[in-house]
């Protein structure tokens, strides 16, 4: 085959029903469907209502993906599908749609983990691009680093498929330390999106809050739930001070709260690059929700260039959340090297990791 | 290491042993010990060794008498009550140590816990060696309760049984609760480990840090061990957001010999470790008790597995019924006064 691949990819691994039509690593289209509304009402995610809604939508989803690529049904060489880490009866809908596309259509389903899709993303590029600008053909190894609600994991990609787990949370992940924090604050839920708002308004300096593991950053982990219980009593404190929980308060709160959590992000990354590696590797590639926060991005670039590394996130913000255009990215690396799954085994992998521990 | 039968036992062999600084490994009326001689620093570097303990976590001793006892520490008003009530029995009583033991023995504030077994073999050598001795369990940390020999032997390694000296082996014990630990040196009886002897009606705890939280769950995991297999054990934790139910379940995963790490499971609803044998499930982002059989914990009662369920208060009338198939425990987890500390409370789900 001359050209490169058509991809049909699905996601439906939590809360977002998404297809997309990839070629190569170029995004024909990548439509996303959150049901972050439908579960605004509940406060939370209702599991049958998620598998319902993915039901409802996927196939519609499909159809507008393939419009939007002008792609026909029988144009599509492949099709990529997010087996997890994720909430198994979500995952379970995505992956029954994908197996009945493949027998229909009979092509071959790639299987994806989310999360290589969430480290590949940086790589996918727009139409009308043919590469990541000033990109050579190959920056490996570099960096990865996954920062969502689920996941906190920075990691050395060997190679495309060969990932070493470098540090990983032992407790909270830093999107739901976030989503945590807005809700102590009375911002909703999950609300790490509003707490950025707020942040931005406050003093980040004003409240002192302990920076988890400092001190013992050799432990390469990252840990969120001791801050979490610090925030909860210090909030807890403002209310029961003088004026209450005045607007100003929550402002400076806020950022107090999202600084203290990215300067142990940092510090961790910081301490491995610094005593794991002679010379830092050339490139970082960022993904997942959390990398949508703009102070985030400020501070990895600026150790970046303190380092002499590249850092690369994704070219538009619908790939910082969990979409299913980095599912075909993902995928057309494993159909270069014919990493096909057999539809009778392709299972759910709700606990999927990344790579090998360190 | 050397096996001899208690009718066999020679307390003037035994306190041989110990004098030399020996590792012995004794029955009470609760599970095996391990005791050495607690004015020993030598012995007691051995017994740390045996016990893969990181130095600095205290050890209680057993002493013949109160009047023994007053010699390693002072005993106030709320201790000679317990002594009075409870001792000899499966109590160990902290309280503010005399400096008079080997270092590492009293606790870093310095304060030491004393038992006085109710077994005549263990008041009788201590006696007769006229120091006292570790009352420690005969089981390295986070292994199986000692009840019988194999229970040691069968989990410790090669190393481990070379720093062992002398075994008194009384067959298999009743399985009776370790003791109840109570720390009498704050203003009010703080229980730190609650075993057959409960001073407050419901079963109460305090921790002081996470690490102590993560001990309560091994604890009340070998308390209800004994059903695991036959019926599936349901650990439903309750406490508002940072008291510690993940690290409560951390302490769990260790104690069922899990090497995964666990983490938070609020995104994803639930996690699995060890392939399946701990399901750790969230239903925070939950909102109708209906929609929890998506969840599938129906599938992992009827398999008998073991399910930590954390915000499981919030979906009370789904985990009720839960105890005609399972042994469900209610672990309430409290913030404390003190930064660190918690309030755990326990109990089971009858119908």
């Amino acid at each position: 085959m001359s050209r490169s691949p058509i991809i049909l990819a699905i996601d439906t691994s939590c809360d977002e029903t998404s297809a997309a039509v990839t070629c190569g690593t170029k995004v024909l289209s990548n439509i996303v469907w959150s049901q972050a509304n439908i579960h605004a009402s509940f406060g939370g995610v209702v599991p049958s209502t998620a598998r319902r809604e993915h039901e409802i939508a996927i196939n519609g989803i499909i159809t507008r993906a393939l419009g939007i690529a002008k792609i026909k049904e029988y144009q599509i060489d492949t099709i990529g599908i997010t087996v997890g880490p994720g909430l198994a009866i979500a995952l379970g809908v995505g992956i029954d749609t994908a197996k009945a596309l493949s027998e229909k259509l009979k092509v071959p389903l790639i299987a994806i983990n989310h999360l290589e899709g969430h480290i590949l993303s940086p790589l996918a590029i727009p139409t009308g691009k043919t590469r990541v600008k000033n990109l050579p053909e190959n920056i490996f190894p570099a960096y990865g680093l996954v920062i969502s609600g689920g996941n906190t994991v920075f990691t050395q990609i060997n190679k495309i498929g060969s990932y070493k787990i470098l540090a990983e949370t032992r407790d909270d992940a830093l999107g739901e330390a976030l989503d945590k924090g807005a809700r102590l604050l009375g911002l909703g839920y999950p609300g790490g999106a509003i707490l950025e708002k707020f942040a931005v308004h406050g003093n980040k300096q004003k409240y002192e809050l302990p920076i988890p593991l400092s001190g013992q950053e050799s432990s390469r982990f990252f840990s969120y739930s001791g801050l979490k219980t610090a925030f909860l009593k210090l909030v807890e404190n403002e209310k029961a001070g003088e004026g209450g929980l005045t607007k100003e308060k929550v402002y400076d709160l806020a950022a107090s709260y999202q600084n203290t959590a990215f300067n142990h992000l940092l510090r961790i990354i910081d301490y491995i690059i610094r005593n794991d590696y002679k010379k830092p590797l050339p490139y970082l590639l960022v993904g997942g929700g959390v990398s949508a926060n703009l102070e985030i991005r400020d501070r990895l670039r600026h150790m970046c260039k303190v380092k002499r590394i590249t850092p690369l996130f994704p070219f538009h913000p619908k790939f910082n959340g969990d979409n299913a255009g980095m599912i075909g990215v993902a995928a057309y690396f494993k159909f270069l090297k014919n990493e096909f799954t057999d539809p009778k085994k392709i299972d759910r992998l709700p606990n999927l990791k990344l790579g090998k521990n360190k | 290491m050397k096996i001899i039968k208690t009718k066999d036992a020679s307390v003037d062999e035994i306190v041989t042993v110990l004098k030399k600084g020996g590792l012995v490994i004794y029955p009470t009326e609760t599970v095996y010990g391990v005791g050495v001689d607690a004015t020993n620093s030598d012995a007691i570097k051995k017994l740390n060794l045996y016990k893969k303990r990181p130095f600095g976590k205290p050890y209680s001793i057993a002493v013949s008498d109160e009047k023994m006892a007053k010699r390693y520490v002072f005993i106030n008003e709320t201790a000679k009550n317990l002594y009075k009530n409870f001792l000899p029995g499966p109590m160990t009583v902290i309280s503010k140590g005399k400096g008079r033991v080997a270092k590492g023995v009293e606790s870093e504030d310095g304060t030491l816990g004393i038992r006085i077994p109710n077994y005549v073999l263990v008041v009788d050598i201590v006696k007769k060696l006229g120091s006292p001795i570790t009352a420690t369990s005969a089981n390295a940390s986070y292994k199986k309760r000692p009840y019988k020999i194999t229970d040691i032997l069968d989990n410790i390694s090669a190393n481990q049984k070379k720093l062992l000296d002398l075994i008194i082996d009384a067959g298999t014990l009743p399985p009776r609760e370790p003791s109840t630990v109570v720390d009498t040196t704050s203003e009010d009886n703080i229980v730190l480990r609650q075993g057959d002897i409960k001073l407050k009606s419901r079963n109460q705890v305090r921790t002081f840090s996470p690490e102590a939280t993560q001990n309560i769950a091994k604890e009340l995991w070998q308390k209800y061990e004994k059903h695991h297999k036959n019926r599936a054990i349901v650990f439903a934790l309750k406490g508002k957001m940072g008291t510690g139910k993940t690290v409560f379940t951390k302490g769990l995963a260790k104690a069922l010999g899990i090497k995964d790490i666990v983490t938070s499971p609020t995104y994803n609803l639930e996690q699995d470790y060890g392939n399946g044998k701990l399901h750790h499930i969230d239903v925070w982002r939950l909102r109708s008790v209906a929609e929890l059989r998506d969840l599938e914990i129906d599938k992992y009662i009827r398999q008998k597995s073991v399910i930590a369920i954390e915000w499981a208060d919030k979906i009370t009338d789904a985990v009720r019924p839960m105890h005609e198939d399972a042994v469900v425990l209610w672990v309430e987890i409290l913030y404390g006064i003190k930064n660190e500390e918690r309030i755990i409370y326990w109990g089971i789900e009858k119908g």
